[in-house]
């Protein structure tokens, strides 16, 4: 028998250490640290619930450009040494610039915010994408839930049968978090396809008496398993039921939407996806994800910008004008994000790669100000060079302009305690 | 009869000498364990808790977590009598009522040499027995004394039957004994042994990656032999369906897709399958993946550094959590925050890569097409130029290490843009002394050693002295058919304390090693443990919260086990059969050379027509047929090619054998299978899509179609209650209870259809999660 593979050492004892010391102490001592639930009576900040903005996004859509999206190449143009291949154009007021590939967005300039000093510490597109959507780090012990996921759970469901949260283009993954499943998001893998198989071929007679000595045979099973994820099941086939017999799956149907508008959001996954999260949110779906790739340009950004940025521009510019013209932009929050921006020098292969030191999001629509830029890069787009804005503070504004309380604290089911935006501050100064 | 200490748990000082070395800032002690302090004959101290006696050896456990086991006669006196108390304490705590307590007892042969030990069966005469220790002997029946030999023919047969291999039943106890002390410890009990109706349904799905078919369920029922659940497990690591069950769960891991690069990668696909139906080490195919020269349309092992073509951080930063489990992801970018990996040691394990390319700039791509203008249209060029850029998709070495520090490098100990020179991670000072370093070390130290160090790499990695190697493969096998991995996540095994059963892992590790990275000796002696044939756990297991494996968890299945259960379902078990070749056509359709005529490149543009579109994988969503058409467009002219059945539009074969992934809409996709961006993306949730799917969609569909095996197998029973019988060895592996069986006839008499029931067994939560 070998005995070394038993031979224990100082330094992985030391790991041991400090990881129990994270955890076990970490969780257990955030209480005393002023973090409980009675924080906000005791504490003289003010009400944030009486911040302006608060609450008044009824909706939100949500693009995220996955891969990790220029800064420098889309909403943070620079001259000098670190400037794109396009030409950057003036918003419609003239008050900023964004780069040559979104000429359509300048044009609604007046209705966007820009934020150009975002950072993250995270350079990994799994682990950066998690982060944007949950706000927190992604840890092996739990996971934490989107924004459409909190806000099933602290606002309640936004409709008796669809779902609250769909995601376009995209798996669920990063989804409910430690919430039931059933605040998961619906994934919607293809626009165009919508919601497949909603009627089923057999009548509904038939499926309910199948159902009936469906649920008589699996009793033993379902109940011999105290499983979550098999309870889950059994209330999916209970809201998919309730959702086949109303007709609520109109919302999914881009047939309905006339030719010409269509075209306007462009022929493409993304661009029909928009026109499908603009639908969904007229049915009463609080919270759509849009996703787009692939925007991890480590070769000829220039090519690939012309393509995806293009795509985008349309797609965002199109949505943005629709929103508004049906007098829905209003109480719709409109979000534009990535995992991370890209490095400020163009590489040997006229690529970018990977930069979470700093870039840009955008917010539009409910809340929040029109034609306003806040914080900036250097120069150069390579640090912040003014208001630091973390992934947590821009989640936190996000969850304040849905109406949430951001310092309220939820236990998970594992007894921790956690906060919608992990701690970030709301950034008032972009409220309308 | 020989009888020896199958696990004589080591012998450790280590526990006496490691208190001497600085102790960690806060020890946290657990609660409600009491601490002793033991002496040994030296006159050390440690301060531990009493886990437990196993053989000649106590397992104690400090404060820090941290357990060890140390030989008794190590003890100074006094303890000795302490570790006697403190066990009869526990063992008077223990309920009798425990099942494996009974099975033992002692035999006796006529020579008057007795043994205490379990009955495992009789087979041909001879009767097997399995000492406490595990280790299993076979003896003629007639050496038993008359009164024994009565006594066996009366026993039922315990555990799991007689062992094909005492070999493997051997080590099997010996992790079960691991297992079974760190339930002990933890004063939980493991559970029942499965049924034979729950073991055979486990066992193919973990095995060869879907359900048996009726047939199969009800051979392995009716077989009488006391070593049938040894059997099967060797027929299935053996069989085809266990190579499509093991290229499920690594092309998960690797991400592997059949598009990339702007190029299929049809070549890598196809050699890794190579890899498993020869049943390559596990140590060997890392090795040759690390290793590979060339183009990929030349050579299929180039595919896994091809895959991140131009992202070398990033490709090494998954090769280091993939394969040896250390979480450096953060340090691309700064210090890790909680590990002590730093950025600037990032660099020094990418720097083994440093002369790696992944891209020929020159020479195979655009080079080619000199001299080519004037001689084709200017839409044939565009087109050679497709072809160029996938001839260009090759590794090869410069012989210059470019590796530098990132330019916002932040740290005092070098400058940003510094080169670095390579150096390899360690997880404790002392895996500088392991062999596979010093061997490095060697290397390193010639001259001109940069030619060589992506191969250096590769050995010290894939090395059986590499400290987390054959761990990390190791526990992603166990997690495989466990449901969990000893250690979670199985990318992060930096501090194996922190695991479930830090003795398990190591031992699992050795066994790795032992067994040469054998993936199928591996997997069948995991199937042959008690631990794996013990009833899934019934209450919830919290994720984050410490298992100790009393039984497998309750796992739904994968994309891949539904699917092709479903397929099982619909035509049997000639599904293992139908193997999907895109490679060799592929290759030669694009693969051009330097110095080729203007007519042979149209020759192969010609070749290549419709094949460097997307394939099946990304035929439109929505629109059924088009994908099984353009499969069969593919197949045309090749004689040898057995085409799969089609029903409603599904090409009815295993996941392993269809475009990798499956595209957006498919059943695989909507059923949780990765979209191949990141490792180990499967999921196991449901959503309203995929209910809808199996609702509505085309999959119960064709289970329901006169075409479908099980339901014509079902309707060709003549009696109503034949009828359910076989359905219900189907879809279940079992008969149907009686409960079952009534509700099931009032329904068909209520008017309800067998198809109908089809449907509702398809459906139920029995169907999709395995036990």
């Amino acid at each position: 028998m070998n005995l070394d593979l038993f031979r224990l050492d100082p330094l992985s004892r030391r790991h041991f250490a400090e990881r129990m010391a994270m955890t076990t102490l970490g969780v257990s001592l955030t209480p005393l640290l002023g973090f409980g639930a009675d924080k906000s009576a005791s504490d003289e900040k003010p009400d944030l619930t009486k911040m302006p903005g608060f609450g008044k996004a009824k909706r939100v859509i949500w693009l995220q450009m996955q891969g990790g999206m220029s800064h420098i190449d889309t909403l943070d143009p620079k001259t000098g040494e670190t400037k794109g291949a396009s030409e950057a154009v003036s918003s419609k007021k003239g008050d900023f610039q964004l780069a040559g590939y979104l000429p359509k967005l300048a044009g609604q300039g007046d209705k966007i915010s820009i934020i150009r000093s975002m950072t993250s510490k995270t350079g990994v597109h799994a682990a950066g994408q998690y982060v944007m959507r949950t706000g927190y780090e992604q840890r092996g012990t739990i996971k934490h839930p989107a924004m459409g996921a909190w806000a099933q759970h602290i606002l309640g469901p936004s409709h008796k049968t669809l779902p609250s949260s769909v995601c376009v283009n995209r798996n669920p993954d990063h989804g409910n978090g430690f919430f039931a499943a059933a605040s998961s998001p619906l994934p919607i893998h293809d626009p165009e396809a919508g919601l497949q198989y909603a009627q089923s071929a057999d009548g509904t007679d038939v499926l309910k008496k199948r159902l009936s000595l469906l649920d008589k045979i699996d009793s033993d099973f379902r109940t011999k398993f105290q499983d979550i994820n098999l309870k889950a099941y059994t209330d999916f086939y209970d809201t998919t039921m309730q959702l086949m017999s109303s007709d609520d799956t109109k919302a999914f149907k881009l047939t309905d939407e006339p030719d010409e508008l269509r075209e306007k959001y462009g022929r493409n996954k993304f661009g029909q996806g928009c026109l499908l999260a603009r639908r969904l949110i007229e049915h009463d779906v609080r919270f759509v994800e849009v996703s787009h790739g692939s925007f991890d340009m480590h070769n000829d950004v220039d090519d690939a910008m012309q393509d995806k940025g293009g795509q985008l521009d349309v797609a965002l510019a199109a949505l943005l004008e629709d929103l508004s013209s049906r007098g829905l932009l209003d109480s719709t929050l409109v979000v534009l994000c990535s995992e991370f921006g890209r490095t400020p020098t163009i590489n040997g292969k006229g690529g970018r790669d990977h930069y979470p030191k700093v870039f840009s999001t955008l917010l539009a629509g409910g809340g929040v100000k029109g034609g306003f830029v806040y914080g900036s890069s250097d120069k150069q787009g390579r640090e912040v060079a003014d208001k630091m804005a973390t992934i947590q503070d821009f989640h936190a504004t996000i969850g304040h302009v849905m109406g949430m309380n951001v310092e309220q604290v939820v236990m998970s089911p594992s007894g921790r305690p956690f906060t919608i935006a992990n701690k970030g501050t709301v950034i008032t100064d972009v409220m309308a | 009869m020989k009888t020896s200490f199958a696990v004589s748990y080591v012998v450790l000082t280590c526990a006496f000498a490691v208190q001497a070395e600085t102790k960690p800032a806060a020890p946290k002690p657990v609660e409600g364990l009491v601490y002793y302090t033991w002496h040994d004959a030296k006159g050390r101290a440690v301060e531990a808790a009493f886990q437990g006696m196993e053989g000649s050896s106590i397992v104690l456990q400090t404060k820090d977590g941290s357990i060890y086991p140390i030989a008794l006669d190590k003890l100074q006196a006094a303890d000795r009598e302490l570790a006697k108390k403190l066990q009869s304490e526990i063992l008077a705590k223990e309920t009798n009522t425990s099942a494996d307590k009974a099975v033992y007892r002692i035999w006796h042969d006529t020579q008057g040499h007795t043994v205490d030990a379990t009955f495992r069966g009789v087979e041909n005469g001879n009767i097997s027995l399995q000492t406490r220790d595990g280790v299993v002997a076979m003896l003629p029946l007639e050496r038993l004394t008359k009164e024994d030999q009565e006594i066996a023919k009366t026993l039922k047969p315990a555990g799991l039957g007689i062992p094909v291999d005492r070999f493997v039943a051997e080590a099997a106890a010996k992790i079960d004994e691991i297992v079974n002390l760190n339930l002990k410890t933890k004063g939980e009990k493991p559970n029942a042994l499965a049924s034979d109706e729950q073991f055979v349904r486990r066992v193919y799905l973990d095995l060869v990656g879907r359900i048996p078919t009726r047939e199969e369920t009800m051979d392995f029922l009716g077989d009488a032999s006391p070593s049938k659940r040894a059997k099967v497990i060797d027929k299935l690591v053996t069989s085809d369906g266990f190579n499509s069950r093991m290229f499920d769960y690594f092309s998960d891991m690797l991400r592997m897709a059949d598009d990339a690069q702007k190029a299929k990668f049809f070549s890598y696909e196809e050699w890794f399958k190579d890899q498993l139906r020869a049943n390559q080490p596990w140590n060997q195919i890392v090795k040759d993946m690390l290793t590979a020269d060339g183009k990929l349309l030349e050579n299929g092992s180039a595919g896994y550094l091809l895959r991140d073509k131009g992202m070398r951080l990033d490709n090494l930063s998954i090769t280091l959590s993939t394969f040896l489990g250390a979480n450096v992801a953060c340090a691309q970018c700064h210090d890790h925050p909680f590990a002590d990996w730093t950025q600037r040691q990032f660099y020094e394990m990418a720097s083994f890569f440093g002369t790696t390319e992944t891209y020929q700039k020159k020479g195979g791509g655009a080079n080619m097409l000199k001299g080519m203008k004037g001689e084709l249209t200017q839409q044939e060029m565009q087109r050679v130029r497709k072809l160029a850029q996938v001839n260009a998709l090759a590794v090869y070495d410069t012989g210059k290490n470019d590796v530098k520090l990132p330019d916002d490098y932040k740290y005092k100990d070098a400058a940003p843009k510094t080169p670095v020179a390579p150096k390899l991670i360690a997880w404790t000072p002392k895996d500088n002394d392991l062999r596979s370093y010093k061997e490095m070390s060697a290397a390193l130290s010639k001259k001109g050693g940069d030619e060589n160090l992506r191969y250096d790499f590769a050995n010290w990695m894939t090395s059986p002295e590499n400290p987390r190697f054959s761990m990390t493969i190791a526990n992603r096998l166990w997690k495989l058919i466990f449901g969990i991995g000893v250690k979670e996540p199985v990318t992060d095994l930096d501090d194996v304390n922190a695991s479930n059963n830090p003795m398990l892992l190591y031992h699992l590790s050795k066994e790795m090693v032992r067994l040469k990275f054998d993936i199928r000796s591996f997997m069948r002696l995991l199937c042959n443990t008690q631990a794996y044939q013990r009833e899934a756990i019934t209450k919830q297991v919290t994720p984050g919260e410490p298992y100790y494996f009393p039984g497998p968890v309750l796992r739904r299945m994968t994309a891949e086990q539904a699917w092709d259960s479903c397929v099982t379902l619909a035509i049997g078990d000639k599904v293992d059969g139908y193997k999907l070749k895109r490679a060799e056509k592929y290759s030669a359709a694009m693969d051009i050379q330097p110095g080729m005529s203007a007519d042979e490149i149209r020759a192969k543009l010609a070749m290549g027509k419709g094949m460097g579109k997307k394939g099946p994988a990304a035929a439109k969503p929505g629109k059924k047929g088009k994908g099984p058409a353009a499969q069969a467009a593919m197949d045309d002219g090749d004689p040898d090619h057995v085409r799969p059945e089609v029903m409603q539009g599904l090409v009815l074969a295993r996941a392993s054998e269809l475009p990798q992934p499956e595209k957006d809409q498919h059943f695989l996709r909507m059923f949780g299978q990765s979209d191949r961006q990141i490792a180990d993306a499967n999921t196991d949730e449901g959503s309203i899509p995929q209910v809808l799917m199996l609702m509505n969609g085309e999959a119960q569909s064709v289970l329901r179609s006169p075409r479908s095996l099980v339901l014509a197998t079902a309707m060709k029973q003549e009696e109503q209650q034949q009828n359910i019988e076989s359905l219900y060895l189907s879809f279940f592996s079992r008969h149907p209870k009686e409960n079952e069986m009534k509700e099931a006839k009032e329904a068909l008499d209520g008017g309800l259809s067998i198809s109908d029931l089809t449907w509702v067994l398809f459906n139920a939560r029995e169907f999709v999660f395995v036990q």
